[in-house]
Order: structure tokens, then sequence, then C-alpha cells
């Protein structure tokens, strides 16, 4: 019986136009998506190549390795075209140097204002935004518009048991659009593989995880409408009361959410950070120079030598004073940022929209996370980095002044830029990012959970007739 | 007749079930967006105010001309609470001073991404995307719906024109609509009064533009429904059609746009631009310490044979002449690689611009691209603001450097610092140069932005009100020829 039941209601969505309509609109989308994701994934990729040859190529000649001009820069992975999350929005660039803060600058949007503007297409986007719309467009008038036609009546007249009329509602529903939309997504993937794109077995699991997430999303669209269609009598009144509820879901709730966080958290702006770490970088400079004019010579071996070590030192008690005046100053503002973050995120999390947004960009590794990861990666990095920049010249570049003596004419033996270790952003492996998603992922089935169980109380009090 | 039917278009939108609701959720949402705009502008009113004593005080601290930095703000533009534009994505400051390019960083949303993750809600968001669907949601079934009732065969039983019909259609739904619309916006701008928000009146005046410009958005959208209702036969297939249509519009069409056009153009990016940059002014120092070496060789080679007293005598008197040399030498070498740096900077904006103007010519298909790009123009919040806020900065940058150059000059050549010399007789010594007094900043050239004049703001505006208007005349006359042919039984 239910899987009569659930043949007609697939088999009633699929021959409707509007059915036609939607289907293609959302392949059409969904392919695009891949398409302009692996193209665009591969001219961020060759623009990062070049600007790091380019790097490479501007230490040339360069004598001494704590002469150089590094910079590092995040990479751009696959996902991140697929999922953009906030990867868009966040510093990439990061001067580097063997010592103290490093500092990410030069967004994509910053850059490309163009994009700011119309922002990109991407899989958060099609399905949190057009699919849970047809969602509702398809699902709207599943009870009531039977009713308005009077085939609720007829099927009834049947001895067909309630709750196995609605189960096959919601599941036929479900299918007749998922199951199509599997095509699209499989052409995508198709298209990723033709077009080259590096993605590892990881990231493969990845996309499948943010493909089902997507539809468990999907499917507490469809549940709430038909929840809503069993509320109502009209299925005009469902309709727009399902409209307004998408327009809060999808557009209001998570930007409020995040307003109404900022007014209740307050996190100390960045220049008043950098001003207090100014301030105390002039003290500690001031300090520095009285230090350095009480060098005495011990007279014993090279003056210059001996300068050089004295100066080290001080550097590095200086440096260490102003790293733990930093880390204090930058502890506080990731703590309110983190207090601020977890506030608007339980408010939103009131939208399955925002559980659905945050649980894919964690699972793309482009949630907020990502800032911290490569902040992390790059301290990681900056201390190998000096590692090498000592072995090969004895120091590392710090906050203080660097002799560095200047030969001339004779063999001036140069560099080799390829020595430089290289920074190698990973990805967050897949335990992580599905333990940072398992809370929106199950929040998600428990709204499928929660409006089945409504439609399925509603409906077993709903006036047939 | 025509005010008749117009009446009863009024009557039937207003009194409709659909009407509450969409008037509330309309309402709570633009003065939800106005409010939280206010809040937002003074915050940052307030930031701007505090960056700027920190950056006097920052200043203050310099002892030395030569190591003076100076950072400018953008100022926050009142009118960004209506349409926050890229705003939040486009850098705060600039470094000014002799060593640094000009350029904007530290985006707001860089520095609090939590913001970025789901944007901004401001009144052209609410404009274009639930307005919009609104406008669709009264008129899709205006002509079609009549027909299915069964009413629009027992209007025609009078003697009525049928352009007739269609216009009090068009005008009725537009008044139905557009009314309420305007409560919660006149609410919006007491909001402004309310709050002290000061607004020069060139910023009124683009601001009722601006309004204005909504509206015509808003009609567009009215005059589509109407028209898809009139060439379809039935209400759920021209409700389908403008739905998917509204999509494209909104949705769609602007951010394929971008992003085709982002395929053709080829723009290095910023990292390399700048790692080219670092390589050309580093090869250009090597060749000035060559070329000072070179010459200072040359005058080893000049004074030999000269005893120690002639040497002394000889360094003397050509000091001066020396010194000269020398710097003309450090002057080539930085102007080859300011001149280097420029030209880059205006290969990347040529090559940006291309793509920029393919983007916006590929996106202008939607309305909805049309009418946010109209209203970033409008407001400045558009994407030239970068361009325009640098090149201010620019000329900005050139009278500071002049200025700080002329009191280097005036105060003693010296680079002042510090300064580690070396001598075999005393061994290390650190002199601290720099000077004690304070500098005086009385004189220090001001930046002040540079006022556009209203026909400055509205022009670049043009061509998308342009455009909003055709395409409301475009789906108009279409809606006008099917209905003249439109089966009334």
């Amino acid at each position: 019986m239910l899987k009569n039941l659930i043949n007609k209601e697939i088999r009633e969505i699929i021959q409707s136009t509007k059915f036609v309509i939607s289907f293609s609109v959302c392949s059409l989308l969904i392919i695009l998506t891949f398409y302009v994701g692996a193209k665009s994934y591969h001219v961020n990729k060759s623009q990062f190549d070049s600007a790091a040859a380019e790097n490479l190529r501007g230490m040339e000649g360069v004598t001494d390795w704590r002469m150089i001009d590094h910079n590092i820069s995040l990479p751009p992975f696959p996902l991140a075209f697929l999922v953009s999350g906030i990867s868009n929005d966040i510093g990439r660039n990061i001067k580097m140097s063997g010592y103290g803060e490093l500092t990410a600058k030069d967004s994509k949007y910053n850059e490309d204002l163009i994009y700011a503007a119309f922002r990109f297409l991407d899989l958060d986007f099609i399905f949190q935004v057009i699919l849970s719309l047809f969602a509702v467009l398809l699902a709207y008038n599943s009870v009531n518009g039977e009713k308005e036609l009077g085939t609720l009546r007829l099927i009834f007249s049947n001895s067909v048991p309630r709750d196995k009329y609605i189960l096959a509602k919601i599941l036929g529903s479900f299918l007749a659009v998922a199951l199509p939309l599997l095509i699209p997504f499989l052409i995508g993937m198709l298209l990723l593989i033709l077009l080259n794109v590096p993605f590892t077995s990881t990231d493969w699991l990845k996309l499948l995880l943010i493909i089902s997430t997507g539809f468990l999303f999907f499917g507490s669209f469809i549940t709430l409408s038909v929840f809503v269609s069993t509320l109502t009598k009209k299925s005009s009144n469902s309709f727009l009361f399902l409209l307004v509820t998408w327009i809060l879901f999808v557009l209001v709730i998570p930007r409020a959410s995040i307003l109404l966080a900022a007014s209740a958290v307050e996190v100390p702006s960045v220049d008043k950070l950098n001003f207090q770490k100014n301030v105390f970088a002039n003290q500690l400079s001031e300090e520095h120079v009285n230090a350095l004019k009480s060098f005495k010579s011990s007279g014993a071996g090279d003056v210059i030598e001996e300068f050089q070590k004295y100066m080290a030192e001080k550097n590095a008690t200086r440096e260490e004073k102003m790293n733990a005046f930093s880390k204090q100053l930058e502890e506080e503002r990731n703590n309110r940022q983190n207090a601020q973050q977890d506030l608007s995120f339980t408010i939103a999390r009131v939208s399955p929209a925002a559980s659905f947004s945050f649980a894919v960009s964690n699972l793309a590794g482009t949630s907020l996370e990502l800032i911290k990861n490569y902040r992390d990666q790059a301290k990681n990095y900056q201390k190998v980095f000096a590692d090498f920049q000592i072995d090969k010249t004895g120091s590392t570049t710090t906050s203080g002044m660097v002799m560095v003596v200047r030969k001339t004419g004779g063999d001036v033996k140069t560099i080799n830029p390829s020595e430089l270790p290289k920074f190698n952003f990973t990805q967050p492996d897949l335990s992580n990012v599905l333990s940072a998603s398992i809370i929106d992922i199950g929040l998600l089935a428990f709204f499928n959970i929660l409006f089945f169980a409504g439609s399925f109380v509603t409906f077993l009090k709903y006036d047939l007739r | 007749m025509f005010w008749i039917l117009v009446q009863k278009e009024l009557k039937t939108i207003i009194q409709s079930p659909k009407f509450v609701t969409t008037f509330l959720t309309c309402s709570i949402l633009i003065l939800l967006s106005v409010y939280v705009g206010i809040q937002d502008y003074k915050i940052s009113l307030n930031k701007y105010a505090a960056a700027q004593s920190l950056v006097k005080n920052e200043m203050e601290a310099a002892s030395t001309w030569l190591e003076l930095e100076n950072k400018i703000y953008r100022k926050p533009n009142p009118l960004q609470i209506f349409s926050a534009g890229i705003n939040n994505d486009l850098g705060r400051f600039s470094l000014i001073s002799q060593s640094h390019d000009i350029k904007l960083e530290s985006s707001s949303y860089s520095e609090d991404p939590i913001f970025a993750f789901f944007r901004y809600l401001d009144f052209t968001f609410i404009v274009t995307i639930v307005l919009s669907l609104f406008a669709i949601l009264f008129t899709y079934d205006s002509v079609n719906g009549e027909k299915e009732s069964g009413t629009l065969k027992l209007v025609f039983s009078n003697s009525i024109p049928r352009s007739t019909f269609l216009g009090a259609k068009f005008f009725g739904s537009w008044l139905g609509l557009i009314t309420p619309i305007s409560i919660p916006i006149l609410i919006s701008i007491l909001f402004l009064l309310l709050f002290n928000i000061s607004l020069t009146s060139s910023q009124w005046i683009t601001l009722i533009l601006y309004i204005i410009t909504s509206f015509g958005y808003f009609t567009f959208f009215i005059a589509l429904g109407i028209m898809f209702s009139s060439f379809t036969k039935t209400s759920s297939s021209s409700f389908l059609i403008s739905l998917v249509v509204w999509i494209s519009f909104v949705f769609i069409i602007p951010r394929i746009g971008t992003m085709l056009a982002g395929q053709f153009v080829d723009i290095p990016s910023l990292a390399e631009i700048e790692s080219m940059k670092d390589s050309f002014s580093k090869a250009k120092l090597n060749e000035q310490f060559e070329k000072i070496e070179q010459l200072q060789l040359k005058r080893e080679n000049e004074m030999q044979g000269f005893s120690e007293s002639e040497k002394e005598i000889y360094k003397e008197e050509n000091e001066w002449e020396w010194m000269k040399e020398e710097s003309a030498i450090t002057k080539e070498m930085q102007d080859a690689s300011v001149q280097y740096s420029n030209k880059l900077n205006e290969e990347v904006r040529n090559k940006k611009n291309k793509m920029e103007r393919l983007a916006l010519a590929l996106s202008r298909f939607s309305p909805a691209s049309s009418f946010q790009l109209a209203s970033m123009n409008m407001i400045q919040t558009d994407i030239d603001l970068k361009n325009r806020a640098e090149d201010n900065l620019k000329e900005y940058k050139n009278s500071f450097v002049d200025f700080i150059t002329k009191k280097q000059n005036k105060n003693g050549s010296g680079p002042g610092g510090i300064r580690v010399s070396l001598s075999s007789l005393t061994g290390v010594q650190v002199e601290d140069k720099r000077g004690k007094d304070k500098l005086d900043f009385t004189e220090l050239p001001v930046f002040t932005e540079p006022e556009l004049s209203l026909a400055n703001i509205i022009q670049p505006a043009v061509m998308d009100i342009g455009l909003i208007a055709i395409y409301i005349f475009i789906s108009f006359g279409i809606s006008f020829a099917a209905f003249l042919k439109f089966d009334l039984r």
C-alpha cells in the first residue's frame, strides 16, 4: 500500500509542469556551479602558482637569507569553489618573517570588488535559496490541495491508514526531487574529473557529505511544507505562510542573529588593538636603544661578532615581551569574538537554513575555522622558517637591527631560493570536519523529525471533507 | 470607468488575506534594516573617530619626520544605511608614507568575518529580493485569475476598451502596492531625523532619487506579473513562470554574469603584482649599491698617490659634489621603482576595468543587477569606490611626502634614527640621533575627501535607471500587446 501511494506521489510530481521547470533550472545551476567552480579553481591555482614563482624569482641574487622578502598565501583548494563560505572574505597573503606577528591581508573580495557586489554561485546558495524554494513550491499544497480537488476523499474511500498516507506524501515528494537531482550532481562530479580538478579521496567523501546534508536540508523544507499544508485549509494560505517562513528562515534569521549578537557582545576594534601594540612597541624600542648604547666591548675577539651577539640577545628579550603583550591582547579579542560567534550561531540555528550553511561550510573547510587553521599553520611555518634562517645564517630576522655585511667584488655567494622550506596548507581531516558539523547535521535531522511528527499529528485530526 | 476599475483593483488588493501578511513582513523588514543600518553607521562613525585620534597619537610618538607615517581611514557615509554595497568588503584605510604604495586594506569583513558569513541586511537587499517577490505575488493572476473566476467576462460585458482595462489594472495594482510600502519608508526616513543622522542637501536629493529608483524597480515586477498573467491561460502557470523568471533575475543572472566574465579576462593576482614590484625594487637597490660602489672606487683611484693630508683636503673639496652624485643615483633608482609599480598598477587596473565592464554588461540583462548597480552608484558604495578613494589618497600622499621632505631638509639632512658606527679605535658606538623634540604638526596637510557634485553622483547611475525604465516599458508593452489578443472567455 505504502509503495503504491509513494509511486502515485512520485508520478504526480514528476508529470507536473512545475517539476519539469524547477528540475531543469536546478540541474542547469548545479552543473554550472561545478563547471564554473572547476574553472575558477584552475584560474586561481595558476594565479597562486605564478605569484609563488614570482616571489621565489625575487629572491634570486640575494646573498643573505635574512634579506629576503618572503610571502606566503592561502592556496586555493577545490572544495572552496563549491562551497565558498568565508574563503573570499579573509586575508590570504602573509608577509613572512622569522619573528613577530603575522597578519593576513588582501581578501579576494577586497581585491575584486565586482565579486563582492554579486557574490558567487555555489552549492550552499543553490540548496539554501533555490532548492528550498522549490521544495515549498512542490509541497505547499500536498494535502490541502488534494482536499480542494476532492481527491482526498476518493483516496480515503479505500481503506488507507492515515499514517501511511502522510508518510507516503513526504517520502514521495522527497524522492521525486532527490532522485532526479542525483543526475546533475553526478554530471557535476564527472566534470570535476574531466576538468582535472585534484580531488583527494577525503575531498570526495566531504563532497558526498555536503550533498547528503543538502538533501537533508531539502527534506526539512519538504516536511515543513507538508506540515503547513496539513495545518491550513486552503492551499493559497499555506503557500503564503510558507513563503513568509522561507523569507524568514533563509534571508532574515541568519542575518538578524548576527546583528543581535553583535549588539549583545562587544568586540574591541582592530584599530584599538593595533594602537595599544604600537604604544607598547615604542616603549620597548626606547628601552632597546638604551640597552644597545650601554654595549661595551670586552676587547677580545671580533667586535662585530660580539656586538651582533649582544644585539641578538637584546632582540630576543624585546621580542619575547612584545609577543607576550600581543598574545594577551589577541586572546582577549579572540575570546570576545568567540563569545559573539557562539551567541549568534545559537540564535541563527532556529533556522534550518543557517544550520545547513554552518554544516556545509564546516565540511568544505570554509567556515570561520578556516581563519584559525590558516593562522595556526602560518605560525607553525614561521618557526620552520626561523629555524631555517638560523640554520643558514646563524640568526633570524628580528624586530631589532641586523647587520648584514655587504661584500664587494670577488665571489659573492647568492642564496638558492629553491632551498626555502615550502608552506603547505593542510585541510582538516574528515573526523575533524565531521565533529565540527555534527551538531548542525543533527539539528537538520531534528527539524525533519519535528516537522514530520507535526504533520503526522495534525493529519490524524485532519478534516478530510 | 477607468477610476472605477482602479478602485476595484485597489479594493481587491487591500482586502486580500495576503495583503496583511506581506505588508506586515515588508514593514518589519524595512524598519528593521534601516534601524540596524543606523546603529551600524553610528558604530562605524565612532570607530572612525577613535581611529583618527589613534592615528594622531601614533604620529605624535614619531620623533623624526622621516619615520612619520599617516593612516587615512575612509569616512563612513550616512547613506550606507540604505545600501551597504561593497562598503564592508573594501579596505578601511591606507597607510600614507614615503615607502608605501597606496592600498586600502583591512576590510570590515576580513576583520570580523562573522558578519561576512551571512552578509548584510539592508534596504537595497529587501527591495531587490523581498519586495520584487511580493510584487509578483500580487500580480501573477491579475488577468488570467479574473478569467478563471469568471469576472473577466462580466467586466467586458460593459463597453470598456481593453486598453483602459489593462491600464486600470496596472495603475490600480501599482497604487495598491506602492502606497502601503511608502508608509514604512517614510517612517524610516523619520528614523534618520530621530537618530540625528545628518545628511547634506545633495545627500537628501540622492536619497529621494534612490527611493524613486526602488519604486521603479518594484514597478517593473508589477508589470512583469501582469505581463505573464496576460499571455498565459492559467494562473498557476503564470505563477510558475514569474517565479522562475524572478529567481533568474534576482539570484542567477547577476552571479553568472560576473563569474563568466572572470573566466574570459585573465587578471594577475595582487600577490603576484606585489612580488613583481618587490623584485624590481630590490634589483634597483642592488644597482644603486653597485653604481655607488663604482663611484667610490673611481674616487679612490683618483686619489691614488695622494698623501693622507692631501686626501683629506681633496675629500673636503669634493664632498658636496659626491653627495649630490650619490643622491642623484638613489633618486634615479627610486623613481624607476615608482614608475614600474605605477605601470603595473595601471595595467592591472585596465585589465580589471575590462573584466568589470564585461561582467556588468552581462549582469545587466537582469533588472535586479541594474537596480543594485544604480543604488550602489548613487549611494557611493559602488565598485569604483576603490579607484576613487585610492586616487584621492594618492594625491594626498604627494602633498604629504612633499611636506615631510621639506621639513626633513629644514631640520638637517641626516637620516636621524639610530646609527651604529664601528671604528677600530672606539669599537662599536650606538648613537640615537632621533630628536627628542616633538614634531610640529600644525602645517601638516590634512586629508579632505573631495565632495562629488550631485551631477557626478547621478551620472553613473543614469544608465541603470534608464535600463529599468526600458524594462518597465518592454514588459508593459508586451502585456498590452498580449492582452489585445487575449481570449476573454
